[in-house]
């Protein structure tokens, strides 16, 4: 009993580490335009079918596999940006978000025009058995989506912390307006985000598709109610919260799926975000100043 | 760079409107290179519809401005600013989440002379000792003093050829506005050129080598301190003139 606790929870922090990475490239997004985008986990759905594609008709291995996934995602996310909210920069927040919508239809229909049968294999990172460390298992997945939470967290508070376009992004998020008098082209920086956040949602559908090892329309509304929900537990613009909100949305899956079944998981979590958000409307982890207007 | 015979900036004809709406109804001015040149006039007027147009952040809907022989009118604020054109904006809009030091750094963000923004870093501790003080603290804990400090300040860390100012006073105590007065009149010993808005006409007028009183989108009045009586100008400045 007390080793099936450990081993969920570590499953949980495997699988959690995955959604950190969808919530951190969401709370990017909401950061700097303070703009809901459901046409994130879409985009990553598209990159995901992209490189299912390639694999379908191509040799490739698994380091262009994850490439091509990454790619697709960065160009969809391109592609909803100059759509969805380059045209919508000081109008309506809504017209964004049914725009964003739009295109998730469109990416779905796309998919499944080219791709018929829904359901593709797609190829599993490793074959092995899992490593085993006494009585505890941890798969090669769970390993690499944990180095890639780590690294992508941190570089990416080196990069907003230390370097100019950090300076630039902190300072869009602070305030666009103030950004703008300082001489910040905050278009090209909101487009710049945009991809960025995209390629970390690209890396994270490549190691989630390649754990399932298979791939499914489904994925663009699963990547973006992950992040969502991951974003909203941690609380709206927290970065380090986006991460926290990743782990903590894994672990409490990893549990509830163990003690109530896997039919139980997601209504539980959906449970447990309505109560939270009931207590603390602005996430566990307040941002500095997103919530205000949020 | 400019002639001589030109002014730093010249605006002309200039409409702005928000909607159907005309802040700005045909407005024209100039400001003389290395002067301070100072705009009053009622709420409402079009003073900082003047500022956010001049700096980009409002589009023109007609006229024109031309800055150091440029014409800047509907330009990108970015484009703008490397033209060497500064607003410090109303409400001062400091940056409330980053330190001192950072709202700094994004005031130089164009700059790529690392040693050179360094040094004007340094300057700019020296003329503002409390921002030095401040440095590490978040810009939002500052009093309302001090970030009008740091908002100069980092308008001033592009160098800017042209300081615009919104308001500078606007909402601090009298002495705070006294320490505002003495360091636009220092920058303007050191060769700025500024342009500044103010309701406090009288600090303004104290300061300022020719002014200009706009009411209801339109410049009214244009002369040097002095040449209208100065009560007259101020009343006109805080409740308009009763026939624009």
């Amino acid at each position: 009993m007390f080793f099936d606790l450990i081993q969920n929870t570590l499953d949980g922090l495997a699988m959690g580490s995955s959604y950190a990475l969808l919530a951190v490239g969401f709370t990017l997004i909401f950061g700097v335009l303070r703009r809901v985008n459901l046409s994130y986990g879409p985009a990553i759905m598209f990159g995901g079918y992209c490189a299912t594609w390639v694999h379908l008709n191509f040799q490739a291995g698994l380091l262009a596999l994850a490439i091509i996934t990454i790619a697709g995602a960065v160009l969809a996310g391109a592609y909803v940006e100059r759509l969805c909210f380059a045209p919508h920069r000081q109008g309506s927040a809504i017209a964004a978000m049914v725009a964003s919508f739009a295109l998730w239809m469109q990416f779905e229909e796309a998919v499944t025009l080219v791709m018929p049968s829904h359901v593709y294999d797609f190829p599993a990172m490793y074959d092995g058995p899992p490593f085993e460390f006494g009585s505890l298992t941890l798969r090669m997945e769970a390993l690499v989506m944990l180095a890639c939470a780590v690294a992508i967290s941190y570089g990416l508070h080196r990069v907003l912390s230390g370097s100019r376009f950090g300076l630039a992004v902190r300072a869009v998020i602070d305030s666009p307006v103030a950004a703008q008098l300082a001489g910040i082209d905050v278009p090209r920086v909101l487009l710049q985000v945009f991809l960025l956040a995209s390629s970390i949602g690209g890396l994270a559908g490549y190691l989630i598709v390649s754990t399932h090892t298979q791939i499914t329309p489904m994925l663009g509304m699963w990547s973006t109610l992950k992040g969502l929900l991951a974003m909203m537990i941690g609380g709206l613009g927290s970065l380090p919260g986006a991460v926290a909100g990743g782990l903590v949305l894994g672990v409490l899956e990893a549990h509830s799926q163990w003690f109530l079944g896997p039919q139980s998981r997601d209504l539980l979590a959906f449970l447990l975000l309505f109560g939270l958000l009931a207590v603390r409307p602005y996430g566990l982890w307040r941002a500095s100043s997103a919530e205000a207007e949020a | 760079m400019t002639r001589k015979d030109h002014p730093l900036l010249e605006v002309s004809e200039l409409v702005t409107a928000y909607g159907k709406i005309e802040a700005l109804k045909g407005v024209n001015l100039s400001v003389e290179q290395g002067s301070i040149t100072c705009l009053l006039g009622p709420n409402g007027a079009g003073k900082t519809t003047l500022m956010m147009t001049t700096a980009g952040i409002l589009k023109p809907r007609g006229g024109s401005i031309r800055f150091a022989g440029t014409e800047i009118a509907g330009r990108a604020p970015h484009a703008i600013v490397a033209q060497g054109v500064a607003l410090v904006p109303e409400n001062r809009l400091v940056f409330p989440a980053m330190t001192v030091i950072d709202n700094l750094q994004a005031g130089a963000y164009q700059r790529r002379d690392r040693v050179e923004t360094g040094a004007d870093l340094e300057r700019m501790f020296a003329r503002f000792p409390r921002l030095k003080e401040r440095s590490a603290q978040l810009a939002g804990t500052l009093s309302g003093g001090e970030q009008q400090m740091l908002a100069v300040a980092r308008a001033l860390m592009s160098r800017p050829k042209l300081l615009l100012m919104d308001e500078p006073s606007l909402g601090l105590a009298p002495l705070v506005v006294e320490e505002i007065f003495r360091i636009i009149a220092d920058l303007h010993m050191d060769g700025a050129t500024i342009f500044l808005v103010e309701q406090n006409a009288h600090m303004a007028l104290k300061v300022a080598q020719h002014f200009y009183l706009m009411e209801q989108g339109k410049v009214t009045f244009s002369g040097t301190p002095g040449a209208m009586a100065e009560d007259e100008v101020i009343r006109r400045a805080y409740l308009g003139s009763a026939k624009a």
